[in-house]
């Protein structure tokens, strides 16, 4: 179980409307181990938003467990759900969803805040995160000043400051072109060198094409839950470019 | 958890929008600064009715004499006695034994003129028989030299004490003392032993007493009044043709102890008035301690009117928070939603928006604050402008609007401290609730 940053099973959840039941999720297992780097696809309707609600501790479910560490969130209370959050749950989301009225350095300290962690050394590790993701420079500016894949590095720098068993990211490039996607999907990437656990989910293959491990949902069960094995890495995406045209130069980005 | 940091960031989303801020505050500053104003305009309301009372004398009951309304329409028929009798008075003095001191006033419409030049234009004014006591009982002061009417004059002679004004009208250039004024109507001379100092008219007093102005008088003693006038007082005018007698104006009388005095005013009305208990139509009995204490009741009404009114702005000005604040919310949905995913608890959602009203109103209140701290320099001000500029507007106004000032009550300042506070937190929790109701996965969805 230790190695589990997330166990999930026969989790269901059932949305009543006015007359009819909506079965969004009919019961999914899975596990996610540490240092895992999950990709949750499907397509609108199969039940992957409800998924993530529930990955997120955002909602509970009808039915089925849902292990974080030692403790089943699925029954556990609003405040209980909101703590679990903010210790155990990094969230990145498409529209990085940072507080404009907040600098990028107070947005990374928010959800220490919430736990009433801020102490100095906290603080320094919020600048650090900053300094990683590349906005060591910018800590004074606000979301507005930023450009939307610098604003997504720091809801990354955010979703880290609290050491979090996963970081579940919704769409993280959804908002972005392609080379910043790269950036952002680059950086992913060496967190997960690093060690980080990371669900995400989304709807495009090339982004999909990064994860370890890609599990597809259709009508709220689980279709297919493979590993990756044409994994594309950043050692693998090199080599194909030499292959392609050797006599270009290699370009280089610094995330 | 109500650290600095979260008032700063309150303040910090409440300066977003600095302008819909400032008319927020607003609403609480004249809130907070009505009730400091009303409360303080009140008090001093309150103060100026209860000096004029106290001017009185708590511990005097007033017998006054009113002249009854005409009987018979035309023709002369011989003047009925009307009033307090001399007899009344002594029977009074003699029987009650809480009374210490019986004070006999009779007052005369006359006009005086220079004895020296009888061509000088008579002046209408007033004659009034007293005794020494009066002078204390309506606070006359002499000015220079020269006693008021001493008990030990001759009544025989005719000695008279003008009042400030009326001396520096009949003698502009020269001591009046020793010279004489003249009576023209009588054809009396009485010889001047003393001057007055001015003294402001006394304002009336409910409908029980009417204002006084002491700036025409001449004093004489009530014996000497007595003796050279009687009881009937006949006005001839172009043909007109009028008399009445009465024997005294009023009589005032002092109790021993000020605890007496509703028992012995009692008592005198009892004497005075009918077995039936039916108020006489010809003399009214004015007790200043009741006055008193009617005037501290009437002033707590007025407080509590006066609160009630601005306790309505204050409710005016919390509903514009609420207001705002539930509009705030809206705007701030997804805010919500972000900070509810990244761990904030429902309360903390509570108390970011409960610091943000909480921030507006105690603004609004410390501002208000300032602001009733100026009423009294307001209230001069406003008074120096209207001398200047409109000094008729000025005099048609009644004397307690120009005169009273206002007095800042000590109390109203940590009460409107805590009235905006608490405004903050009551208008303020309806809209923090609904922000931490909403479904956090929702709220993320808000565009």
């Amino acid at each position: 179980m230790a190695d589990l940053a997330a166990s999930i099973k026969e989790l269901t959840k059932t949305y009543k409307l006015q007359s009819e039941e909506v079965r969004a999720l009919r019961g999914v297992t899975f596990d996610v181990p540490q240092g895992d780097y999950v990709a949750i696809m499907g397509p609108s309707g199969s039940g992957k938003s409800t998924l993530l609600n529930l990955l997120g501790c955002l909602d509970r479910p009808t039915s089925g467990s849902f292990f974080l560490g030692e403790d089943d969130v699925a029954k556990m209370d609003d405040d209980g759900l909101s703590t679990i959050r903010a210790t155990r749950i990094g969230f990145v989301f498409q529209s990085y969803n940072l507080i404009p009225q907040l600098t990028v350095e107070e947005n990374i300290e928010v959800p220490l805040y919430y736990q009433g962690r801020l102490d100095p050394s906290a603080r320094q590790r919020c600048r650090e995160l900053a300094s990683m993701v590349g906005l060591g420079e910018r800590l004074g500016h606000r979301p507005t000043q930023l450009s939307g894949g610098q604003q997504q590095r720091v809801a990354i720098a955010r979703s880290l400051v609290n050491d979090p068993y996963f970081i579940l990211a919704d769409e993280a490039t959804g908002n972005l072109d392609s080379v910043t996607t790269d950036e952002i999907l680059q950086l992913f990437e060496r967190l997960n060198n690093e060690g980080r656990t990371i669900i995400m989910v989304t709807h495009e293959d090339e982004v999909s094409a990064h994860a370890k491990r890609v599990i597809r949902l259709r009508d709220g069960l689980i279709q297919t839950d493979i590993q990756n094995t044409d994994r594309v890495t950043n050692l693998k995406k090199e080599a194909m470019a030499k292959i392609q045209d050797p006599a270009k130069p290699q370009m280089e980005r610094k995330v | 958890m109500f650290g600095l940091r979260t008032w700063i960031l309150g303040v910090k989303s409440l300066l977003l929008h600095p302008m819909r801020s400032l008319l927020t505050v607003l609403g609480i500053f004249i809130g907070v600064a009505s009730v400091i104003w009303l409360l303080a305009i009140g008090e001093g309301i309150g103060k100026k009715a209860k000096e004029q009372i106290e001017g009185l004398g708590a511990d005097n009951i007033i017998v006054r004499s009113r002249k009854p309304p005409d009987e018979g329409a035309g023709g002369f028929s011989a003047p009925k006695l009307f009033g307090l009798t001399r007899a009344e008075c002594d029977t009074i003095e003699s029987t009650i034994e809480t009374i210490g001191s019986v004070l006999r006033i009779r007052e005369l419409p006359y006009k005086f003129s220079y004895a020296g030049n009888p061509d000088v234009k008579p002046i209408d004014g007033r004659l009034v028989g007293c005794t020494e006591g009066y002078a204390e009982v309506t606070r006359l002061e002499m000015s220079g030299v020269g006693r008021f009417l001493k008990d030990d004059i001759d009544v025989n002679v005719n000695v008279c004490v003008l009042a400030g004004e009326l001396s520096a009208y009949l003698f502009p250039f020269e001591d009046p003392i020793g010279k004489q004024i003249y009576l023209p109507e009588s054809q009396d001379y009485f010889r001047v032993i003393g001057v007055l100092k001015p003294k402001n008219a006394t304002a009336a007093i409910g409908g029980s007493l009417d204002a006084q102005d002491f700036s025409r008088d001449v004093y004489i003693h009530i014996k000497t009044m007595e003796q050279r006038f009687g009881d009937t007082v006949i006005k001839r005018g172009s043909g007109s043709f009028s008399a009445q007698e009465f024997q005294l104006s009023q009589a005032t009388l002092r109790v021993k102890d000020v605890r007496d005095v509703p028992r012995t005013a009692n008592v005198i009305k009892a004497t005075l008035f009918s077995k039936e208990g039916e108020p006489r139509q010809d003399i009214s009995v004015i007790v200043p301690y009741e006055l008193l204490e009617q005037a501290a009741t009437t002033k707590f009404m007025f407080m509590v009117f006066m609160g009630l009114i601005a306790a309505i702005s204050l409710l005016v000005g919390g509903i514009g928070i609420m207001n705002i604040m539930l509009a705030t919310v809206t705007e701030r949905t997804r805010e919500i939603g972000i900070r509810r995913a990244i761990g904030a608890k429902r309360k903390d959602i509570i108390q970011q928006f409960l610091i943000e009203t909480i921030a507006l109103s105690v603004v609004g209140g410390a501002t208000g604050i300032l602001g009733g701290l100026l009423c009294p320099a307001a209230v001069d001000a406003t008074r120096f402008v209207m001398e200047q500029f409109a000094p008729k507007i000025l005099d048609s106004l009644p004397e307690i609007v120009r005169e009273t000032d206002a007095v800042i009550v000590p109390l109203s300042i940590p009460l409107a401290f805590c009235i905006s506070v608490m405004v903050g937190v009551v208008f303020g929790i309806y809209p923090a609730m609904r922000a931490a109701q909403m479904d956090p996965i929702e709220a993320l969805r808000h565009e």
